[in-house]
């Protein structure tokens, strides 16, 4: 009995003890959800159908692009103007606008330039805040 | 009292400041105390470890206060622990009583906070000297126990249990850290990944995103809700408030405010348990048990102290065994981590300056609250009208800035946000549960490394179960949560049988 219990452990190998006793256990209940929720899972296509129908798409996936393009642009801005976070601030001002309209319900002129001063002063106001104050790396 | 040393006037106005700006959060609907704190983490970079957890601790004693204000005013719970004020302050609020509704819940969140405070004060380090003796097995076996209470506690206890351990499987992602005694090697990185996965996901890019952008993606799923206008707010005009309200109401505070603190101290169960359970049994020992949800002030009181009561509760198994109590007080240990410092056992003994400014910061952030919200009332219910889209793309940039200045400039980590932001808007369609994940993610690291030191220690995983009698006892917690869980979801399967 004691020998079933017992281990000796490899510390080479010892990186890979606790990821695949948790990933056993993940599949473990993986096959205890499926099992508990199979007429749940044969519906899933009518569920996720029904969740993207009652979406608000472009507000979702239009989020969704604008984020990515500012994320994939912010650091080739920046290394134009390297160590001076003018990347985040050149790439803030378009994104927080942006998004800021895409998210408004009336879009007036007023709304507008409302929304285009606030995507001004906020980014200037942080950038100058976490560079000059904080002292902090932005892209 | 050489923590009056670290009390300088720009303390204050950070706890202040803090207690402000989450008031407005909490105040906003789809805005939490979490995303306040979330969004705030990086104004800490460069303020110490004092002055950023006076700011912190401000934006989480205000974040969970402000919730009160739209549940009383438009019915519609600022923040999930506000769930229960909706019931008896909305319609007080119809009859043009809001002012009145407000002040109840201001005063009763001041006395569930303080009381919430004293527990923590005397609690923690007694919990803390008791927990300094325990070995590698007695802490994994406590990670366990945090994460069964969990699942215990989750909607679903199955998908809570696969959450948790789905979180320690993705923190495991990256290299057996040496410095922790493992072996230096990679584990669970796909190829190619290596340069971004070497250390692993960080942990506030994670928080931030789950917190942050997910909560934005699910607001714009819905089409971003146009905000209330001016007309919405009933605040109430005739309505007059007097502490004389409260006349008979002390067991019920302090009740609340107890049941409120206990939730807290419980591993990653939000305050929303906290205010239903104090609600329930304020209903339960009430003799106007059908006044309830008509706009009982009783409803209110154990409402907001339950919920204020998590705040000093929560904060006790973070500061005396480095397991947060909730997803707010999880991302205080990236506060603590940014500084350098471990929470655990030996952190009030070893930083006793900083516990006390801590216990000083939670006091002077609940007075603010009190004050200012019992005087300016008025003033912050009208931060319900605020448009979210004006809100929403700064909060966004904000955190970029977070999860990039984390560890001074890597953009994989602004990457990470977007990845954890897309994983917390989809795992709540799947029935994933966020707070175990996130106990999960943090935790995994120090699981592995008391699991796997045992074993090399030991040789055998009897120790597991013989180590000592704490060892034995954490087993009946576990294995008794894990039932309790069991007979409580057959129990409420047996209600919703009968009532349909």
């Amino acid at each position: 009995m004691d020998s079933l219990t017992q281990v000796t452990i490899d510390f080479d190998r010892s990186h890979l003890i606790f990821p695949t006793l948790i990933g056993s256990i993940l599949v473990l209940l993986s096959l205890a959800i499926i099992a508990k929720r199979r007429h749940k899972l044969a519906e899933a296509g009518a569920y996720w159908g029904q969740i993207t129908g009652h979406m608000d798409k472009p507000r979702f996936f239009g989020t969704l692009a604008l984020t990515v393009l500012y994320f994939s642009l912010m650091v080739p801005v920046g290394d134009i103007w390297p160590n001076t976070g003018l990347g985040f601030l050149i790439c803030s001002i378009p994104y927080v606008f942006a998004t800021g309209v895409l998210f408004m319900h009336e879009r007036t002129l007023k709304q507008m330039l409302v929304m285009l001063v606030i995507s001004v002063f906020a980014p200037a106001l942080v950038w100058w805040l976490f560079t000059e104050i904080f002292f902090l790396t932005l892209p | 009292m050489e923590f009056l040393s670290l009390i300088t006037p720009l303390f204050l106005a950070l706890v202040v400041g803090g207690t402000f700006v989450g008031i407005i959060f909490g105040a906003i609907p789809g805005m939490t105390a979490t995303m306040a704190v979330a969004v705030c983490l990086p104004l800490t970079y460069s303020l110490g470890l004092e002055n950023g957890l006076a700011l912190l601790l401000g934006l989480y004693v205000g974040g969970i206060s402000g919730g009160l204000v739209p549940a009383v005013l438009l019915g519609i719970p600022g923040t999930p622990s506000s769930i229960t004020t909706t019931f008896d302050g909305y319609p007080m609020a119809q009859r043009g009583e809001g002012e009145k509704a407000l002040r109840i819940g201001i005063t009763s969140s001041f006395v569930g906070g303080t009381i919430s405070l004293f527990a923590l004060y005397f609690f923690a380090p007694t919990l803390a000297d008791f927990a300094i003796e325990f070995s590698y097995v007695e802490k994994f076996l406590i990670i366990l126990f945090a994460l069964t209470v969990m699942a215990a506690l989750s909607k679903d206890m199955l998908m809570g249990i696969f959450s948790g351990f789905l979180g320690i499987f993705i923190a495991l992602i990256g290299t057996y850290d040496i410095s922790d005694g493992g072996n230096g090697n990679l584990r669970l990185v796909p190829p190619g990944t290596e340069y971004w996965l070497d250390s692993g996901f960080s942990l506030l890019p994670v928080l931030i995103g789950l917190f942050g952008l997910a909560a934005i993606l699910d607001e714009a799923e819905l089409g971003v809700p146009k905000g209330q206008s001016r007309e919405d707010v009933k605040i109430g005009s005739g309505s007059t408030f007097s502490f004389s309200v409260f006349k008979g109401q002390a067991v019920n505070l302090i009740r609340s405010s107890g049941i409120g603190t206990f939730v807290g101290i419980l591993p990653g169960v939000g305050g929303s348990a906290a205010s239903i359970l104090a609600y329930s049994n304020a209903k339960t020992f009430s003799k106007t048990p059908e006044t309830f949800g008509t706009g009982e002030p009783a409803g209110l009181m154990a409402s907001e102290s339950g919920n204020n009561g998590l705040t000093g509760g929560a904060l006790v198994p973070l500061l005396s065994l480095g397991i947060p109590g909730d997803s707010t007080t999880a991302l205080l240990i990236g506060a603590f981590t940014l500084q350098g410092i471990q929470v655990g056992p030996l952190f009030i003994g070893n930083n006793p300056e900083t516990w006390n400014a801590m216990i000083f910061a939670m006091l002077i952030a609940n007075v603010a609250m009190f004050a200012m919200m019992y005087v300016a009332i008025r003033y912050f219910a009208l931060v319900v009208t605020i448009p979210k889209h004006v809100l929403f793309p700064i909060i966004l940039m904000m955190c970029v800035i977070g999860a990039y200045t984390i560890n001074y400039g890597i953009m994989f980590d602004v990457w990470t946000l977007l990845i954890f932001g897309l994983f917390g808007w989809v795992a709540v369609k799947l029935g994933l549960e966020v707070a175990p994940f996130i106990i999960g993610f943090i935790l995994g690291p120090s699981a592995e490394i008391y699991f796997v030191k045992s074993l090399e220690s030991f040789g055998d995983l009897t120790i597991f179960f013989t180590k000592s009698w704490i060892a034995a006892v954490l087993w009946v917690l576990i294995i008794g949560s894990l039932i309790a869980s069991v007979y409580m979801s057959k129990r409420q399967r047996k209600l919703e049988t009968r009532s349909s």
